[in-house]
């Protein structure tokens, strides 16, 4: 059969990986200095911004304040000119509603919000580029951004989104693989204690196929915590050196 | 004292309990403490029989003020204070479900450090609880706070 095959006969994809190979992350925190805490990563050619503010007292509806933790409010965005058409409704509509709730969730269960009662953090992401994997990227990029602002968190927030092809998982999907009928899964996991803070999947898949998919998700994950890992890290050093440590 | 700074991430698995009190920057989970932020270890002798182990940033940004904490704000009320003068208070409550934070100026050091008089001018404090306008020499009652004099500004 002609055309693009997902997973070829010697194990290459689309773009040349092989099926668990993590596409290449780069990241840099600390990109605006107006925010409290922000930063900026790439997967692949998927690109996000991520900008946190807070903890800071309730603004807007102050009927929201929660009485013994922080509450998180989360923003997804597109940038117009991030996919291939122009996009004519950046935010409001409703996958990006679904996205802003799905990343609200995920940072409830690692932000340590009961550290800031009656408050309020923001974190605010925007895809500038959309290449596959907007919510896993969204959520490193997040991360990142969480750990730059100082906020506790129990852990980092990693996520990759996987897919299954003829029996084989494949890790980190790109656009092309995401709408070429593969059956996507997204999880966010905090790699230390491998708890898994969200996993969402709409599409069809085998119940025998589930745990295998989900090990394979878990494993790409703790690849990207390592390189998150070395991103703070580097940040922390660079830091310390200007302030003559 | 201090033992030199080690750099750790959130996760990081730092001690047992059994080894350490924990801090702030820090959190305990089955019996160990790990790291909640990005930035240096610190161990600290206070004294007692277990160190207490922290991590600290280098730009310690102060989030939100903690009970004991000394802000400054802006107050409403008429007794001691006047509508647009600047008051140092301490945080003794952090309240509850439907108020905010509870101050007090019950201090010799707090009260009013600023203020300016019904004429308009910037008024100068000639007790704990009188201030006196340069311009009309009217005096009027504020709770004055009571400044170390290396930080008043001629």
């Amino acid at each position: 059969m002609a055309g693009l095959e997902l997973l070829s006969d010697q194990g290459y994809r689309l773009d040349g990986r092989k099926a668990t190979e993590l596409r290449k992350l780069q990241a840099r925190m600390g990109v605006f200095t107006q925010a409290d805490g922000s930063a900026y990563l790439e997967q692949g050619n998927t690109k996000a911004l991520a900008v946190v503010y807070g903890p800071h007292e309730m603004r807007g509806s102050r009927s929201r304040t929660l009485h013994d933790r922080a509450v998180i409010n989360c923003q997804y965005s597109m940038a117009t000119f991030s996919t291939a058409e122009r996009k004519r409704r950046p935010h409001g509509d409703r996958k990006s509603t679904e996205m802003s709730l799905h990343l609200k969730q995920t940072f409830e269960a690692a932000v340590m919000t009961q550290l800031y009662p009656r408050s309020q953090i923001d974190i605010y992401v925007k895809i500038l580029q959309s290449d596959g994997g907007n919510y896993s990227v969204c959520v490193n990029a997040a991360t990142l951004a969480v750990i730059d602002a100082g906020i506790p968190m129990r852990d980092y927030v990693c996520a990759c989104t996987v897919g299954f092809v003829d029996e084989t998982p494949l890790a980190d999907l790109c656009y092309a693989e995401e709408n070429g009928g593969v059956s996507s899964l997204a999880l966010a996991l905090l790699p230390r204690g491998g708890q898994i803070a969200l996993l969402q999947m709409d599409a069809r898949l085998h119940q025998d196929h589930l745990e295998t998919l989900i090990e394979a998700a878990m494993t790409a994950c703790k690849g990207v915590s390592k390189v998150l890992d070395e991103v703070v890290r580097q940040h922390l050093q660079e830091a310390s050196v200007l302030t003559g440590e | 004292n201090m033992s030199p700074m080690k750099l750790c991430v959130p996760g990081d698995k730092l001690c047992s309990a059994e080894d350490c009190i924990p801090g702030t920057g820090v959190y305990l989970r089955h019996g160990y403490i790990y790291s909640s932020l990005a930035g240096y270890v610190l161990r600290k002798n206070e004294g007692e029989e277990l160190p207490v182990i922290s991590v600290v940033r280098e730009t310690e940004t102060q989030l939100l003020p903690d009970v004991g904490a000394i802000v400054t704000c802006k107050v409403e009320t008429y007794k001691s204070f006047r509508p647009g003068d600047i008051v140092l208070a301490k945080v003794i409550s952090l309240g509850d479900v439907q108020s905010n934070y509870l101050l007090t100026t019950a201090e010799n050091e707090l009260g009013v450090v600023v203020a300016h008089s019904e004429a308009g001018a910037q008024m100068v404090p000639i007790s704990w609880c009188e201030m006196q306008c340069p311009l009309t020499h009217a005096k009027e009652f504020r709770k004055v706070a009571r400044v170390q004099p290396e930080y008043l500004q001629a």
